[in-house]
């Protein structure tokens, strides 16, 4: 008996991933850019050892559906993180919450009361999470990336 | 939103040139905002996907990306006087006042020195000495500022300010008009720099420590200008007669004209301008007068007396560039 429990166990966390068709990969990056004696701009992305206030955030979320079925109604939710400022959203589609995560739309529809009681206009610096909502299914073995950048308050 | 294959970061990075002109108004904006992040913040970063798997709906988490803010240094130092501190030869502890500003994310103590030997000025303050605005009333309060100490030096919280006491003697040789230049310098004491330099491990925090756009140290230049007045007195005396000329006999009256003259580009305080009544001769009662204007013998309310012996007018504070011309009178015995 007491053997089974340790299977039990060792078996519980790879039954999980198992279950779990898609997988979800986060990565961050910094943008660096420099100016080269030409005048042009490189702009190099860096795995960060470090950050600091000002730094340009990637933020690269990929996702693959390792099953054989197809994943439908996949929706992913990034919430940021306090200290980064959302800039934009690269391939454009998200939907935007202002409100810690209850309502969610399009930027431009979205409204923040301010602090003497008026209204104004959602902007980027006011996102608190970013969702993707993929129209179509993902077929077995295919895999995508969603991407947004933010700046380190 | 299109369901394309893996992008690789190759195609990101190739593209990053087109996407230049929408960051450059990010980058001033978070430039805008002070210190920023403290250092040793954490930034995490974790999503959340959800699908339907054959009419289940299954959540997945992604990994957690962990960040630490590191601290940046940034120092400001600037002159506050509204213009030059006006001093007068031999003046001790003449005051300039400075703010220093820690532009950082993290505490920093802040190493401060003065150039009072500047080539270009007219003089140099002796005895230079800087005082830390304990109380913060920006103004220097004998006994209650701290004396700045190299071995304790201040320590600036993030976006906080201190203001800085610099005190120096005025030598007495100097001249009305004359200038000094002292200048305030403060530096981070992790470190300083072209901007970028790392000093690993030392930021607050235990992360880094990066040397901000102020390169972490700073000078500005407080003025002092000597502002000082010098009187000259001349004094005439005009003889009338009794018979009409100018001689020098009993009964003849003598008018003595003080004029008194203040230069310089300062104001003398408290001047008063006496002259003793001659032997031999006697003062002709409520004689006195300023600038044409008769003065009554008697302390009161005018600037004139006379006392029995001599004469005496108060001008009290004159500014240079006046002129004051008094006048009285005397008989001869």
């Amino acid at each position: 008996m007491k053997y089974l429990i340790a299977f039990l166990a060792l078996i519980a966390p790879a039954s999980a991933v198992l279950g779990n068709q898609v997988a979800l990969d986060s990565e961050v990056f910094v943008e660096r850019s420099e100016e080269q004696a030409d005048g042009s701009v490189t702009v190099t992305l860096e795995e960060p050892t470090r950050v600091v206030p000002g730094d340009n955030l990637l933020f690269v979320l990929t996702y693959e559906n390792t099953g054989a079925e197809a994943a439908e109604n996949f929706v992913v939710t990034n919430p940021m993180p306090e200290a980064v400022v959302f800039v934009e959203e690269i391939d454009g589609g998200a939907r935007y919450s202002v409100d810690g995560g209850t309502v969610f739309g399009a930027l431009a529809e979205l409204r923040i009361a301010s602090e003497d009681g008026v209204e104004r206009n959602a902007q980027p610096a006011d996102v608190t999470h970013i969702r993707w909502t993929l129209t179509e299914p993902i077929p077995a073995g295919a895999s995508g990336q969603l991407k947004f950048r933010g700046v380190v308050r | 939103m299109s369901l394309g294959k893996r992008q690789h970061l190759r195609f990101i990075a190739l593209h990053a040139p087109l996407l230049l002109a929408a960051l450059s108004p990010v980058c001033l904006a978070s430039q805008a905002q002070a210190a920023g992040t403290l250092a040793g913040t954490s930034i995490e970063n974790t999503a959340t996907a959800s699908y339907d798997d054959g009419g289940t709906t299954v959540t997945v988490d992604s990994n957690t990306v962990s960040l630490i803010v590191d601290e940046i240094l940034d120092i400001a130092v600037n002159w506050d006087d509204p213009g030059d501190v006006s001093v007068r030869p031999g003046e001790l502890d003449a005051v300039l006042k400075f703010t220093v500003t820690n532009g950082g994310n993290g505490p920093e103590p802040a190493i401060l020195g003065i150039d009072s030997n500047i080539a270009s000025d007219a003089f140099d303050p002796t005895a230079v000495t800087m005082f830390i605005d304990t109380d913060d009333n920006g103004v220097y309060d004998v006994g209650t500022d701290t004396l700045y100490s190299p071995a304790t030096p201040p320590t600036l919280a993030p976006d906080a300010s201190i203001t800085v006491f610099l005190l120096g003697d005025i030598p007495a040789s100097t001249a009305d008009g004359e200038r000094s230049e002292v200048e305030l310098t403060a530096t981070a004491a992790t470190g300083s720099g072209t901007p970028g330099t790392v000093f690993a491990g030392q930021g607050e925090g235990g992360g880094d420590a990066v040397v901000g756009s102020t390169g972490a140290t700073a000078d500005d230049s407080g003025f002092y200008a000597v502002v000082d007045a010098a009187l000259d007195l001349t004094k005439t005396a005009t003889v009338l007669d009794p018979f009409g000329g100018a001689t020098q006999v009993p009964g003849a009256i003598i008018t003595y004209r003080l004029t008194a003259e203040t230069t310089g580009s300062g104001a003398l305080d408290n001047v008063v301008i006496t002259d003793a009544i001659p032997a031999d001769t006697t003062y002709v009662d409520e004689s006195i007068t300023l600038d044409s204007t008769g003065l009554t013998d008697t302390a009161d309310a005018d600037a004139g007396t006379y006392d029995g012996s001599g004469i005496a007018v108060t001008l009290g504070t004159v500014a240079g560039g006046t002129t004051n011309i008094i006048e009285f009178q005397v008989v001869i015995d």
